[in-house]
């Protein structure tokens, strides 16, 4: 098994980082009742984490007991019926989806589905827990259709549902979402926090850790601990006993990134342009999110661009990343970047070095 | 630029002053009609005038204007025309041809000004300037292929420059002759000489064939000039060819068989010259002109319907009175031609149906054949009987119905009647799209009275009545027409055709365009069939001139030529065609019907191939909105992704001197926006339905990068072929669809597998690298059967299949990178197979593969112990409480199943029972439906605390990737 999942917590009480969080989470449930949820924060800062622990601490060991369910829909939409495949993991006492997954007709998914889904109170009302939880992943992603069609069924079921929402960035989360339910901000873990979990890892396998190696891991994950621990086995797997200096192997895609990067930045022409088409198509068929590739390209274009070109390039790169979630085809949109940048980097060779 | 308005004034000049003299010379000679002068003076705005009238003024005029048919022309045309070149090519640069009309009839009568003279654009006058116009613009466009100087070039070339107009359209529309401006060398002087005039069938006769690239003529120009003047072009070297038009020996085939031939070289300044030497020779050589070109036009005009004309006026002066005055009066309505107005006012394609056989142009030898079948259709299949089966016939006769097929207007109807008429048959058309849906079916049933029903009477009565009243009744043939048609309305159609074949005692003759369409593959094993071919231009061009000439039309054969390769093949259309010109002209040139046809050349499908190239081509930036719009219109799907696959390999001609690449890169950066605009608003238009948007999409994601990037097309990678590349966005999404459903599975199993509960995206972006390296480093480093079981039980932990591991590797595979398998002996990739095989016995499986959808798409996995594919009924649904089946029932049960769908597969391999117990729910698309069947789920009874795991298989993926698709 993978050291992230191995030695995540399963526990409220037994969180290595949060526990503050935590420690309130358990306070909130053990009052009964709960308002609806919304944790934010970026990747690997351990919302999952949270989410299980809490519906660990709220159910009993039973919400661990989850079967997976994909089944399609079919969803009478005025003329025709359109037929939407979703996945979902449930225990007796609660529904995790993504309901994003359905692209443009996640609307439906709120409406017909989660309503569905909501209504029905669990059967088993032994006492106390009258509500079931509806876990709703990716919640930013909801297209703003679908987050309108929530508000309505986060009030309206109230009584026999709570909706725990997961999502990255709560600004892409509608304000009426976001003030119906109680926001948990989940920060990214400090180097310090990643350092401390990879050292009880560590600990628990019984590895030599050369000083620094763990720091240097932190420091490379970008404060995403899940990545801090991936690439700390992966390191594991490559090479053991460590090395001090040992190499901390980038992503494959990130890897691939970088090279695109650094054709950029050597030739600018139509040519170059078309060659990096090819590869970006090749990212995307890889099932890398537009999103990310995006971003990459502008972390490594800055590290390698002059001071002076960081501020407009950023200004593109983000002009750039909000079309392209207005749009459909990212490669257009990845392309108008580079073409872009291309542009402005060509001009600014000229004007430089004539 | 006002050189060249100089000459050309000049020339006409030359031409007024010589036609005086004719003109006053050859009325007297010429016996028209007494009410000539007054008429022709007065009549300037009537188009139409008959052409005897003028057959005689004419010919001065004719020599002055070198594009005039020596034709009877309306006497007034000449003369404004002297003026007119002045006039008109002043003022009406841009103007149209129908402008160009106006002005000279000004000029001449102020009282003619008639409205009526749109109806008439493309009438006698209109016609040589109009001539000038199509090259010119062909020549601008040429030009600008070039340089951007030649407006002042050759001809009128200066109207383009002031008048960019003057290109649109016609150039960049019809043609594509420049289209493929890479393949050939331009002409080294492009529009550097004068284009002459000459008399228009100064060339008639002549056969060119043209090799290599002339001094100053685009190859299509030449072709045009040359046809203009009556020649004729081919494509290769005969012993029929006058000359071989050439300006460099390229020593290629053509010139090594002229050579042979002794065929006669020219150069374009010969051609140049005979055309000019037409003009100059002209007030003599005229009159020989004319004869010979009379010989086909006059001789009919002057002939059948003039005559009528004039005998009609003669004798009854009131007719006479009224049709001059109508013409006086200028009424707007175009008088019809006399012969018309008189005759019957047929459509011409029902008025020159082919009566007799040998009218119907070309396939003669189906014609014969068909009438050779039908003429022996009744001994073969009605002696039959009598005779018995003895004799088998082998010849093509043995069938029962023929079966035409060809494409439309080509006269198969046409034939079909025309044969049984011929052989006394008396024919009964059904035509499939009256009778389809209610009458066709029921030939078969032949319950009541409907039309066909008593076809149906009329097939099978027959058989009965042969052979008594066989010489009383007409013998009657079934011409069933349009039978590709037939099956759009009612099921069964061609089934029961052909039932009725099989029973038939009468012949059948179908009809069909398509002859390998899906619906009539049944058919043609009982037809005989004869597949009809389109006709040859020149044969069309012979029918046509006979049709002409008998409706007074003076056309001259290159112009029909020229009409019937327009129309495909297609007779009833050029006779659509023609006679829709004969009604606003007498005259019909080259140049009429080569313009006519180009506007409705644009009904045709373009292909987004063309239209991608029409758009970046170099004259790109030439075409007007409207025509740039119904180019990326043509399809608004594809072309935006091939304008998207292909803006980078364009040199853009707006870009000059751009000799970093600076200037390209920035607009190729505007281009990629605006395509990326265009991505936007097409959201717009799908998702939220907002159609009114397509304009603007079409705007921004094909014509603004097309209008920026224009240019030449050039190589990007070496050994790339230098044509428009498919769209490649197609496939890519396609193949991301694929990757994110293998991506999805072996998400599914590894959140069934409860060891982690992370999303799809976190599993590609974070754990994809980690998992590679956990199955495949072992492989590559540690001893093969100690990496084969670590890295089976490490697959076992995560529920990940097989399949999931290739999914892995395939998605972690960057092009350009060694495979993350490389460098693994195939005996231990075999051995782990074995191994992972071998362990699945015993696997508790974990995985749910909850799939529900049912498709071909993807091979059960083996790894799940249940594969269930559902039938159509449904399937059960499984769920952890109902299971406490045994095995028996089980495997029964899976009998069952595989009875009632075939191909299912039902495997079973879970034996284990694991303590941690997953549940797996199998929903199926029909649960609700298969209730009953509920306890039957094939289940694999697990036989454990509610621990069980099934999967099942097969169902879902197809629609899951249906689904994906669509988002």
């Amino acid at each position: 098994m993978l050291w992230v999942d191995k030695y995540r917590p399963k526990t409220l009480d037994k969180m290595i980082v949060h526990e503050d969080v935590a420690q309130n989470l358990k306070k909130l449930v053990s009052e009964q009742d709960c308002p609806h949820l919304l944790f934010y924060g970026p990747s690997g800062s351990g919302k999952k984490t949270l989410i299980m622990a809490l519906l660990r601490q709220m159910f009993g060991s039973s919400a661990e007991k989850v079967k997976v369910e994909n089944k399609t829909w079919k969803i009478d939409a005025g003329s025709r019926t359109i037929d939407i495949e979703l996945t979902t993991l449930s225990s007796t006492n609660h529904v995790e989806m993504n309901p994003s997954d359905a692209g443009f007709q996640d609307r439906y998914i709120v409406q017909e589905i989660i309503k569905e889904m909501a209504k029905n109170r669990p059967i088993d009302t032994k006492g106390k827990k009258g509500f079931k939880v509806l876990v709703l992943n990716e919640v930013d992603k909801l297209s703003r259709e679908a987050q309108h069609s929530l508000r309505r069924t986060m009030e309206k079921y109230s009584a026999s549902c709570r909706l725990i929402l997961c999502c990255n960035s709560s600004s892409r989360v509608t304000e009426a979402i976001r003030s119906r339910c109680l926001n948990v901000r989940v920060n990214a873990p400090t180097e310090d926090e990643i350092m401390k979990a990879l050292e009880f890892i560590g600990k628990k396998e019984g590895l030599q850790l050369p000083s620094g190696f763990a720091a240097r891991i932190a420091e490379k994950s970008n404060r995403n601990l899940r990545r801090a621990i991936l690439s700390f086995e992966t390191c594991r797997v490559q090479q053991y006993p460590f090395t001090t200096n040992q190499a901390i192997p980038p992503m494959d895609w990130e890897e691939y990134v970088s090279e695109i990067v650094s054709d950029i930045m050597k030739e600018q022409s139509p040519k170059r342009l078309f060659q990096v088409r090819g590869k970006i198509y090749e990212l995307l068929t890889n099932c890398i999110p537009p999103e990310i590739i995006l971003k990459r390209l502008l972390y490594e274009l800055l590290r390698k661009l002059d001071a002076e070109l960081k501020h407009e390039v950023c200004h593109w790169a983000a002009y750039y990343e909000h079309r392209m979630r207005l749009g459909q085809k990212a490669i257009f949109h990845l392309e108008a970047f580079i073409a872009k940048f291309m542009s402005i980097y060509k001009s600014f060779l000229i004007a430089t070095f004539g | 630029m006002s050189d060249i308005r100089k000459w050309f004034m000049k020339s006409h000049e030359k031409g007024n002053g010589k036609a005086t003299p004719g003109d006053s010379g050859k009325p007297s000679a010429a016996k028209s009609q007494p009410k000539k002068p007054t008429q022709t003076q007065s009549e300037g705005s009537a188009r139409r005038k008959t052409s005897k009238y003028f057959a005689d003024k004419q010919k001065p005029k004719d020599e002055k204007e070198t594009d005039e048919v020596p034709a009877k022309r309306k006497p007034q045309t000449d003369i404004p025309e002297a003026q007119k070149p002045r006039l008109s090519k002043k003022l009406h640069k841009v103007d149209d041809d129908d402008d160009d009309d106006f002005m000279p009839s000004n000029a001449k009568s102020t009282t003619d000004v008639s409205p009526t003279k749109k109806l008439k654009s493309c009438s006698g006058r209109g016609i040589p300037k109009k001539s000038v116009d199509v090259e010119e613009s062909d020549e601008d466009d040429a030009k600008d292929t070039k340089s951007p100087l030649k407006p002042s070039g050759r001809g009128r070339g200066g109207r383009a420059a002031s008048a960019p107009a003057g290109g649109r359209g016609r150039g960049g529309g019809g043609r594509g002759g420049f289209m493929n401006f890479g393949e050939r060398k331009d002409p080294p002087h492009k529009g550097e000489k004068e284009v002459p005039e000459g008399a228009p069938d100064c060339l008639t006769g002549l056969t060119f064939v043209i090799s290599g690239t002339l001094d100053s003529l685009e190859r299509e120009e030449a072709e045009d000039l040359i046809k203009r003047h009556g020649g004729r072009v081919t494509g290769s070297v005969s012993k029929k060819t006058s000359y071989l038009l050439c300006d460099e020996d390229i020593e290629g085939r053509k010139s090594a068989k002229a050579k042979e031939l002794g065929t006669p070289f020219l150069t374009e300044d010969g051609l140049f010259d005979m055309i000019r030497a037409s003009v100059s020779t002209k007030a003599s050589g005229q009159e020989k002109n004319k004869k010979s070109a009379e010989k086909v036009a006059s001789s009919a005009a002057k002939g059948s319907p003039q005559k009528v004309d004039a005998k009609k006026e003669s004798k009854s002066s009131t007719v006479a009175s009224n049709v001059s005055a109508q013409i006086l009066n200028s009424t707007s309505k175009p008088p019809l031609p006399k012969h018309q107005s008189t005759g019957a006012t047929l459509v011409w394609t029902e008025k020159y149906r082919p009566k007799v056989p040998n009218d119907i142009i070309g396939n003669q030898s189906l014609v014969t054949q068909l009438h050779n079948w039908l003429s022996h259709w009744n001994e073969q299949f009605l002696d039959f009987g009598k005779k018995g089966k003895g004799k088998k016939q082998n010849d093509p006769n043995a069938k029962k119905a023929v079966l035409l097929s060809g494409s439309p207007g080509i006269g198969k109807t046409t034939t079909a009647k025309v044969v049984c008429k011929m052989l006394g048959f008396e024919a009964v058309e059904v035509n499939a799209s009256d009778s389809r849906g209610k009458a066709d079916s029921k030939i078969s049933k032949g319950i009541s009275g409907r039309n066909v029903n008593s076809i149906k009477e009329l097939v099978s009565n027959e058989s009965l009545g042969v052979n008594k009243d066989w010489i009383k009744h007409p013998k009657s043939v079934l011409i069933m027409d349009e039978v590709d048609g037939m099956s759009a309305g009612d099921r069964g159609g061609v089934a029961d055709l052909i039932a009725s074949i099989k029973i038939s005692k009468i012949p059948i003759i179908c009809i069909c365009n398509d002859r390998y369409s899906q619906k009539l593959k049944s058919l043609v094993n009982y037809c005989l069939p004869l597949n009809f071919r389109k006709p040859t231009k020149q044969q069309m061009a012979k029918r046509l001139m006979q049709i002409a000439k008998a409706e007074g039309l003076q056309v001259n054969e290159t112009a029909l030529e020229e009409l019937a390769e327009r129309v495909h093949g297609d007779m009833r259309m050029a006779l659509n065609q023609l006679q829709y010109m004969s009604l606003s002209m007498f005259v019909i040139k080259y140049d009429d019907i080569k313009q006519r046809l180009l506007s409705s050349a644009k009904d045709e499908d373009i292909s987004p191939f063309t239209a991608v190239d029409k758009l970046f081509g170099f004259n790109g930036g030439r075409l007007r909105m409207d025509e740039r719009i119904d180019l990326s219109m043509s399809d608004p799907d594809l072309v935006p992704l091939l304008i998207q696959e292909n803006y980078l390999n364009y040199r853009p001609s707006g870009a000059n001197k751009d000799d970093n690449g600076l200037k390209r890169m920035s607009l190729i950066a505007r281009a990629a926006e605006s395509i990326a605009d265009g991505d936007i608003v097409n959201v717009q238009i799908r998702r939220y339905r907002q159609w009114q948007l397509s304009q603007t999409s079409c705007l921004s994601s094909s014509i603004i990068p097309a209008a920026l990037l224009h240019g030449q097309r050039e190589t990007l990678e070496p050994g790339e072929r230098n044509f428009n590349r498919f769209g490649g966005w197609l496939g890519k999404n396609s193949t991301l669809g694929k990757n994110l459903r293998l991506l999805d599975n072996l998400h599914d199993h590894i959140l069934a597998s409860r060891e982690s509960n992370s999303g799809r995206e976190t599993l590609r972006v974070e754990y994809l690298s980690l998992l590679r390296d956990r199955l495949t480093n072992p492989l590559k480093t540690m001893p093969k059967d100690e990496a084969v079981a670590q890295v089976v039980d490490f697959m076992n932990t995560y529920s990940i299949s097989q399949e999931d591991f290739e999914t892995i590797t395939e998605l972690s595979k960057f092009k350009g990178h060694p495979t993350p398998l490389e460098g693994v002996p195939p005996a231990t990739k075999a051995a782990l197979t074995r191994a992972y095989n071998e362990s699945s016995k015993s696997r508790m499986v974990r995985a749910a593969d909850l799939v529900t959808l049912p498709g071909p798409k993807k091979a059960p996995k083996k790894r799940i112990a249940a594969m269930l594919e559902p039938s159509d009924e449904g399937l059960g649904e499984e769920n952890g409480e109902a299971l406490v089946e045994s095995e028996e029932e089980d495997s029964s049960e899976i009998e069952d199943k595989e009875d009632a769908a075939d191909g299912e597969k039902l495997q079973k391999d879970l034996e284990g029972l694991k303590s941690k117990a997953i549940q797996v729910q199998l929903d199926l698309k029909e649960n609700e439906k298969s209730s009953g069947k509920k306890k039957a789920p094939a289940g694999r009874g697990r036989g454990g605390s509610g621990s069980s795991a099934a999967s099942k298989r097969g169902g879902g993926q197809s629609s899951g990737s249906a689904g994906k698709r669509k988002r």
